[in-house]
């Protein structure tokens, strides 16, 4: 197992995080509802109804929905960029528009609105000003970050120039110059090719390892999946279901068994012994590997032979500034697992950074429960497959529970 | 790995191109002549500047003051071959467009430094800085004032009297620019927040530690910093020209002295009174109360209006010399000119004077008169007092010798009628002094150079106004309707004087602007009810319009442009009214109620 799964304990359980130590609560929404009204101010849209939220200092928070769901009015609402008609919030026990509270704030909105005609490094320079940080301070921080999002070789060019991924790098960015306590992304992968996806989805598993509170708002399910300590699910302006990611994913009706290939002699064995304690129907396959990390080998792959790019370059390590908290030492790095004999329980705990599926490997999905269950026996449950994307079915099948 | 492009590399195909371009435009000077080659080698140096911004693609950090540079040196070059070939005056245009480029280009790096602190308010500021230049409209307005000022002078026609090249010069460089830059400002400031706001950028802004009037004030700042750049290179470059224009040849030596004496100077204007004050007083009594005994009703509906129209009645007519009559003006408090001019035999006064005349074709009619000052005929001509003629409807300027003013100091000028009879006409006309402007004293009070710069400071002011007025606009309103707001306020401001005359008095006898109101709504009423709906909406229209007026500072009570072309003092104590009243009392008003309306504002586009 990669050392990060130490950290996915739930922080309600009291274990592990040094981060837990400050029993702190970063975002907490009583009641929030937003009507959003037309020009005679007869009530239109009621975006937010009656959330409540509650984000605890070191939490990677996930809030998810689909389009319209009322995630992006939540976060501004949080943020204090528009007023909730009803309902109360705290952010680091502040009100939202408090400025000390935003002083320790990033933000990183769903699309990159930036000055077009500033350069990468005038845009930076131009928040740091805002957080009211020293020259000097600045520079270094600009520095670093620009080599973290790998900008530092177009850092004269127009933001206006560049592709949308390496705007959302810039995004991302200024989101951290001022090193925040409490990040807030919001759709953070969107536009981003998969290596900028990937690190900054290492990055936000870095940060929430170090302290940081993260509210992630996104639709991309693999995310919430990968990173999240606790989610909470959206639909039309509330929230659906709320809980860790173990409480709202595992399948208690089955069992996977992960091992090194197996020879056919040994599989129909194996499914010999299961038959006969009446364990079936059982469906044996060959793990898949994803296409992320297909891909990312292959990026990997053209940067060791030294293949030239106009475009952001990978980027660098995570920027000194921001590496103030506290971790262990072997953390943060994806470490591929190997061909070993691991049993786990079927939704199995989501790692940091998707683990790069073993090539040759046997995947035994069975279900416990009755022989009825053929259908998710042949095309093997999503959370079957380590750290895969969510079934898209689900949001529904929760929100339909809920209702 | 791309290797870092030196700038030096990148400069040197640019620059072989401009040296190839000289060259060539030398030759063909020498075989077609200067025209000719004056656009080769204009267009070489085009060539040059645009070559550079290519080629500076590969070097983004310097693309900017690579091309700028370029343009410079192209445009010296460009200039230095007008000036050889004999055409000084496109050669000064030209040197004056780059010159003020360069300033301005100098100034922006100068308030960036100034704004180097790290505050949100400068940090808003500088980047409203750095938008002003690039945004298109904005940049394109600013060029246009770039390049107008200096080939303002081109315009001119070298046959008209010096005197009246500088005031045209002068009251178009500044008063044109005045509405260009008011116009770019209204841009900057409206299209910068609303941009902002629409492009969902305020929300990056928003969530920094910087409060809303933080932002709102950095905008502002940022826009009248911007403003203050600008008129200084317009002042610096009319001051040039002014001073260039002045330093050629005039028509006459009277010419030469009305440059001097009514331009290039600062001066200011005394009003005459009755000769009898006490008993003009007591005319003036006298004939109100036989209206109140005539028309009462007219005093009790406005006691106020009857007695202001009476008044005017008589200061129009003892401004009329009626033909075989003398009239007397008596200027008082002449004694510090006189103190002054104490021992300069050749020291003078000048008697501003716009005649007008009755009865006869106005447009063609001269006036005849005679003058005498403190009862001592003037000017005395070889032992005759010699008659003056004038053309009405014109301004004339009389020298007084400063000797005649008494150890009072008063000066009393007493006007003798000798028009001759019209043909068609069985007496002469009447000559009339209009009050206020017709007839005055004027001497000098100050220097131009101060004047000027006072000038610059209530254009200035001004548009900071006209910034608050768009910022605040911005902050409640979509883009279109900011600008229009910013506009209609602008242009009331602008056009008060003329709205006020126009409008303000239309049927109603009230003068404060609530009472106005009231009056014009009880009109309309009965208007209404006799069925006339047009006279009825006319009535309520110019209600609107007291409303506007008095919601608007008047930019006519600081007339400073106008002021400084006529060689007119603008009182420092007009300056410091002129910035109490618009530029802190106005835009405090104005940035309070967007602040409260901005504070409450949704920054939110759409429900999710």
């Amino acid at each position: 197992m990669i050392a990060t799964d130490e950290k996915r304990q739930d922080p309600a359980s009291g274990t592990a995080r040094p981060a837990d130590a400050a029993d702190g609560v970063d975002i907490k929404c009583v009641g929030l509802t937003k009507t959003f009204r037309d020009f005679w101010m007869r009530p239109r849209v009621r975006a937010v109804e009656g959330v409540d939220l509650e984000v605890r200092r070191g939490q990677v928070y996930g809030l998810l929905g689909p389009n319209g769901s009322g995630k992006s009015t939540t976060i501004k609402m949080i943020l204090g960029l528009i007023s909730p008609t009803s309902g109360r919030i705290a952010v680091l026990g502040r009100r939202p528009r408090d400025v000390a509270s935003k002083q320790r704030i990033g933000y990183l909105p769903e699309e990159s609105y930036l000055y077009r005609f500033l350069s990468a490094r005038e845009t930076l320079d131009y928040y740091g000003r805002l957080f009211r940080l020293p020259a000097r301070l600045r520079r270094e921080r600009i520095d670093m970050l620009l080599e973290m999002v790998g900008l530092d070789a177009v850092e004269h060019r127009p933001v206006g120039e560049f592709s949308k991924g390496m705007q959302r790098r810039v995004g991302l960015a200024q989101s951290l110059i001022n090193d925040p306590q409490l990040l807030i992304l919001d759709e953070p992968t969107s536009g981003m090719d998969p290596v900028g996806a990937k690190q900054i989805k290492d990055l936000i598993a870095d940060l929430g390892r170090r302290g940081k509170t993260v509210l992630l708002c996104t639709h991309q399910l693999s995310d919430v999946e990968d990173l999240c300590d606790r989610v909470a699910i959206m639909f039309g302006g509330r929230v659906r279901a709320e809980g860790t990611c173990d409480e709202l994913l595992e399948q208690e009706d089955r069992t996977t068994i992960r091992t090194a290939a197996l020879p056919p002699a040994v599989v129909a064995e194996v499914r010999g012994v299961l038959e006969r304690h009446g364990i079936g129907p059982v469906a044996v396959e060959r793990p898949r590997r994803r296409m992320e990390s297909l891909f990312l080998e292959i990026v990997e792959q053209a940067r060791v032979e030294g293949a030239r790019t106009s475009g952001a370059t990978s980027g660098g390590r995570v920027a000194d500034f921001l590496r103030s908290g506290t971790e262990s030492p072997d953390v943060g790095v994806a470490t591929p697992v190997g061909p070993v004999a691991d049993v786990t329980p079927t939704a199995g705990v989501p790692a940091a950074t998707p683990p790069v599926a073993p090539p040759s490997g046997t995947s035994v999905a069975t279900s416990s429960a009755t022989p009825a269950a053929t259908s998710a026996a042949t095309s093997p449950p999503p959370a079957a497959q380590p750290a895969g994307p969510i079934d898209t079915a689900l949001i529904d099948r929760l929100t339909n529970r809920q209702r | 790995m791309n290797r870092p492009s030196q700038p030096w590399r990148l400069a040197s195909r640019p620059l072989f191109v401009l040296a190839v371009g000289s060259m060539a435009a030398e030759v063909s000077a020498g075989v077609f002549g200067g025209g000719f080659a004056g656009v080769v080698q204009a267009a070489f140096a085009a060539a040059c500047a645009w070559w550079t911004w290519r080629e500076f693609e590969a070097a983004p950090r310097w693309r900017r003051q690579a091309t700028a540079t370029a343009a410079g040196l192209a445009g010296i070059v460009v200039v230095w071959f007008l000036a050889r070939h004999g055409r000084p005056v496109e050669a000064t245009g030209l040197a004056g467009v780059i010159g003020m480029a360069a300033g301005c280009w100098l100034g922006l790096a100068g308030i960036h430094l100034a704004l180097s602190g790290s505050t949100g308010v400068t940090g808003v500021a500088r980047a409203v800085l750095d938008e002003a230049v690039r945004m298109r409209a904005s940049l394109g307005l600013a060029l246009l004032v770039l390049v107008l000022v200096p080939t303002l002078p081109l315009a001119l026609d070298h046959s008209e009297r010096l005197q009246y090249r500088m005031q045209f010069l002068l009251s178009w460089s500044l008063g044109i620019t005045g509405v260009i830059l008011a116009l770019l400002t209204i841009v900057l400031a409206c299209g910068s927040i609303c941009g902002d706001i629409d492009s969902g950028r305020i929300h990056m802004t928003l969530v920094k530690p910087l409060r809303r009037w933080e932002y709102l004030l950095g905008k502002w700042l940022g826009i009248a910093l911007f403003d203050l750049l600008m008129v200084a290179l317009v002042g610096a470059g009319t001051a040039t020209f002014v001073r260039l224009l002045a330093a050629t040849e005039a028509t006459d030596a009277q010419d030469r002295a009305a440059v001097t004496e009514q331009v290039l100077t600062a001066r200011i204007a005394l009003q005459p009174e009755p000769a009898n004050r006490a008993e003009y007083d007591a005319a003036i009594g006298a004939a109100i109360r036989r209206l109140e005994d005539d028309e009462p009703d007219a005093f009790v509906r406005n006691p106020g209006a009857a007695r202001r129209r009476i008044r005017q009645e008589y200061d129009w007519q003892w401004h009329t010399v009626t033909p075989d009559t003398v009239s007397t003006f008596v200027f008082r408090g002449l004694g510090g000119v006189k103190r002054q001019a104490a021992g300069r035999a050749d020291a003078t006064l000048q008697l501003q004077l716009k005649p007008r005349a009755y009865n006869v074709d106005v447009d063609l009619a001269d006036v005849r008169f005679a003058i005498w000052l403190n009862d001592r005929p003037w000017p005395m001509t070889d032992g005759v007092h010699a008659e003056q003629t004038l053309p009405t409807q014109a301004v004339h300027v009389l020298d007084l010798p400063v000797d005649a003013v008494d150890e009072q100091g008063d000066l009393r000028v007493t006007i003798a009628n000798r028009n001759l009879v019209p043909a068609g006409e069985t007496q002469p006309t009447a000559i009339t002094f209009s009050p206020g402007d017709g007839l005055r004293i004027l001497h000098r009070s100050g220097g131009f150079d101060g004047n000027f710069i006072r000038c610059l400071a209530v254009i200035w002011i001004k548009l900071t106004m006209v910034a608050a007025v768009a910022v605040a606009a911005a902050s409640c309103l979509g883009l279109p309707m900011a600008i229009l707001a910013s506009l209609v306020i602008y242009a009331t401001a602008l056009g008060s004087g003329f709205l006020r005359d126009a409008l303000g008095l239309y049927n109603v006898v009230s003068t404060s602007v609530l009472g106005s109101m009231a009056e014009r709504a009880g009109r309309a009423a009965s208007l209404l009810g006799e069925f006339r709906f047009y006279e009825a909406f006319r009535m309520l229209f110019g209600s609107v319009t007291d409303l506007a007026l008095w919601l608007t500072p008047a930019f006519s009570d600081f007339d400073a442009v106008g002021r400084l072309a006529t060689g007119m003092l603008i009182p420092s104590a007009d300056v410091l009214a002129c910035l109490w009243r618009i530029g802190l009392v106005y835009p405090l008003v104005v940035g309070l109620a967007a602040w409260a309306l901005f504070e409450r504002r949704d920054l939110i586009r759409s429900s999710t």
